[in-house]
């Protein structure tokens, strides 16, 4: 955080003493000094993942848009379940596993996910009857969810580069915290106009200040799911000679054998849903997980969801015979397993149905500008100071716009053509940022504020336009009038950030 | 129903966050009821969300509101200034300024990156294989102290300028903790 600020006005009147210990400048100077020095380091990454993440709130919601057509299911009876799954196998009956997603209040659809005889992987929509009605083509709900994960980098790899985001990420909020004295003094002051620095220290303090639950909760969550391959590698490696399944068994609940030989019978769906249901009557079971289906080693781990809950659910591991053999422990075992079920619902904010969905993507927002006021300031600063870097502020503005520019120029050619999102993403996000040979900092803003509205506007359109009379999900009426909502909002502050004409 | 009780809840904390920038706004006796009452009722809104939302849903829940409607009344109380008009400035803290020695930029981007990671994954280890517990919480409490400490050595190594004092620390503390955790090498 910046510690900027201005000496208060004659009409403003005095605050009365701090509350806050004082703090020894040299310590807050040392700690500005390494704060600004990892935050530049950093920032377009964090930049990335937090912008990424903030839109990663509502994949589920992004998909459904992407095919508004599929049926909209908010229950399934447990044969509907078992004949979805077995139409699937049926497709492929060598397969090794088969995936299946039931209806839940944020995906309320029948799905089941399985390979191909080639190894290509597929995910099958179904009816209430358990009918296959379609492939699931999702493209750029999975680009943008593989941005934010992995980066679309190798998963070793890309969850470390995350991971390593997310630290510095939280490295940044405790040397920020430390470096800002006046936490309480300035806690309501918002200051817009004038000093461009006073401005943006404002934005980049009042923002981390009172979102600052969210900010360590976001942090340290996604860096110890970006982390966990290197942290499980090296526990593996202290412990098990490198073997990390090992360290994985201890959290996949009670094993079952590997026996290849072929069953009497293929797995039951339906009769496990119901001896579950019978066993756990307040749980919903939101997805199975079938393993070696029609072997005589055939299981499979089934989710279950009890409603208040913040843990991502209780996971029970079934027999080819529908026994249920026990419970991993996500909710009922140590505190280290119920702690681990609340990591990807607190991480994406997937606990509280959409009013925290939105406070997520609000608050990852303004985390996201966050990590650009904070690269803004210190640009300012060597302004102030004499030392401009122009060449800098254009570029770093420039790739601030462009990625609400990329995604939306990806979404809107993933409609129409079947090139990869990622490639569109990436080909915008260079062209965007090469803006910065040409124009000036409040030009390149400005235009691509505009740009991103125009795309998101046309993304809209064309999105009805596609799939004119057979929209079955609300849903996607609401993502297509957001997405108008937000291209208002950029155009608005393009209007609003125009120059006035003096009298 | 249960996500609504979330949104029943955020007057709570939006009354709190009045009170609180009430007993900001100016100076008067009232002012250390005002932020008492502020805070309270923050803790009031966590407290009633348990029993409606969950123990463990609830709290996180009001805290992501409470941190929504908290920006909304700071962005409401945004005051404009004149773009033309250069407001004076206090002697706002400046970032130290240090001498430019490469020796020591590659060093301290050494000790803020791999050498700290290094401890705080010994410090994670070490509690995974040595505290006791179950393994599985061992493990899960050790995993989340790695970022955690990563996190703040890199933010001492990069704002102390007794740089070898912190590359001393950390390398001990890489090799006690290590050095424990391979030892007994076994959960």
């Amino acid at each position: 955080m910046d510690g900027s600020t201005t000496a208060p006005t004659k009409a403003k009147p005095k605050v009365g003493k701090p509350i806050w210990p004082k703090v020894p400048a040299e310590f807050v100077r040392a700690m500005l000094a390494g704060h600004s020095a990892l935050g530049l380091a950093f920032a377009a990454l964090i930049y990335v993942v937090c912008f990424s993440g903030s839109i990663a709130v509502f994949t589920y919601e992004f998909m459904r848009w992407e095919q508004p057509e599929r049926p909209v299911l908010h229950e399934v009876s447990p044969q509907a379940a078992d004949a979805a799954f077995r139409a699937v196998l049926a497709k492929n009956p060598k397969a090794h596993d088969l995936f299946i997603r039931l209806p839940e209040p944020s995906s309320p659809r029948l799905s089941v996910h399985g390979d191909d005889a080639q190894g290509g992987e597929h995910t099958w929509y179904a009816d209430a009857t358990g009918k296959l009605v379609g492939e699931q083509k999702t493209p750029w709900s999975t680009f943008q969810a593989t941005l934010h994960t992995v980066l679309h980098l190798p998963r070793a790899w890309g969850g470390f580069i995350v991971g390593l985001t997310g630290v510095a990420l939280l490295s940044s909020l405790v040397s920020g915290v430390l470096s800002h004295p006046r936490v309480f003094k300035d806690a309501f002051a918002f200051r817009w106009g004038g000093s461009k620095r006073l401005q943006e220290a404002d934005l980049h303090n009042r923002i981390s200040v009172w979102g600052l639950p969210f900010h360590l909760i976001v942090s340290l969550t996604g860096a110890f799911l970006g982390l966990t391959l290197i942290i499980v590698g090296v526990l593996a490696l202290a412990t098990f000679k490198g073997d990390t399944s090992k360290a994985y068994a201890l959290f996949t609940g009670p094993s079952v054998k590997d026996d290849p030989r072929p069953a009497a019978k293929v797995i039951d769906i339906a009769a496990i849903l119901t001896n579950l249901k019978a066993r756990y009557p307040d749980a919903r079971a939101s997805y199975l997980y079938v393993e070696h289906p029609g072997e005589t080693g055939q299981h499979a781990s089934v989710n279950l969801v009890t409603e208040g809950r913040l843990s991502r659910g209780e996971t029970v591991i079934v027999d080819g015979t529908a026994k249920i053999l026990g419970e991993v422990g996500y909710e009922s075992g140590s505190v280290g397993l119920r702690v681990l079920a609340t990591m990807t619902p607190l991480h994406f904010g997937w606990f509280g149905g959409w009013p925290i969905k939105v406070a997520y993507l609000l608050l990852g927002l303004g985390l996201t500008s966050v990590t650009s006021s904070g690269v803004a300031i210190w640009l300012a600063r060597r302004r102030d100071k004499g030392r401009p870097a122009p060449r800098w502020e254009r570029v770093w503005t420039a790739f601030v716009w462009s990625q609400p520019l990329g995604y939306a120029v990806s979404a809107l050619a993933a409609l129409v053509v079947p090139a990869p999102p990622v490639a569109v993403w990436g080909a915008v996000t260079l062209l965007a940022t090469a803006t910065a040979i040409a124009w000036t900092p409040k030009a390149i803003s400005a235009a691509l504020r505009l740009a991103t509205a125009g795309f998101l506007v046309l993304t809209a359109i064309v999105h009805v336009a596609v799939n004119a009379g057979r929209i079955a999900d609300p849903v996607a009426w609401i993502i297509d009038a957001s997405l108008i909502a937000t291209a208002a909002i950029l155009a608005g502050s393009v209007w609003l950030s125009r120059p006035k004409a003096t009298a | 129903m249960s996500p609504l009780w979330a949104l029943a809840l955020s007057p709570l904390p939006l009354a709190g966050a009045v009170l609180l920038k009430r007993a900001w706004d100016r100076p008067s006796p009232e002012r250390p009821w005002l932020i008492a009452g502020g805070w309270g009722l923050l803790v009031l809104a966590v407290a009633a969300s348990v029993p409606l939302m969950g123990a463990a849903r609830g709290p996180f829940a009001m805290l992501t509101l409470a941190s929504m409607v908290a920006l909304a009344l700071v962005a409401a109380g945004v005051e404009r200034r004149n773009a033309k008009k250069k407001a004076a400035r206090e002697l706002a803290p400046e970032p130290s300024d240090r001498k430019r020695v490469v020796w020591r930029g590659w060093l301290r981007g050494f000790l803020a990156g791999p050498l700290a990671g290094i401890a705080a994954m010994g410090c994670g280890l070490a509690v995974a294989i040595c505290a006791p517990g179950q393994i599985q919480s061992r493990m899960v409490i050790g995993g989340l102290m790695v970022p955690f400490l990563w996190a703040g050595g890199m933010a001492w190594t990069l704002s102390d300028d007794k740089i070898l004092r912190a590359t001393a620390v950390l390398v001990g503390v890489s090799v006690v903790t290590l050095g424990a955790a391979f030892l007994k090498g076994a959960l």
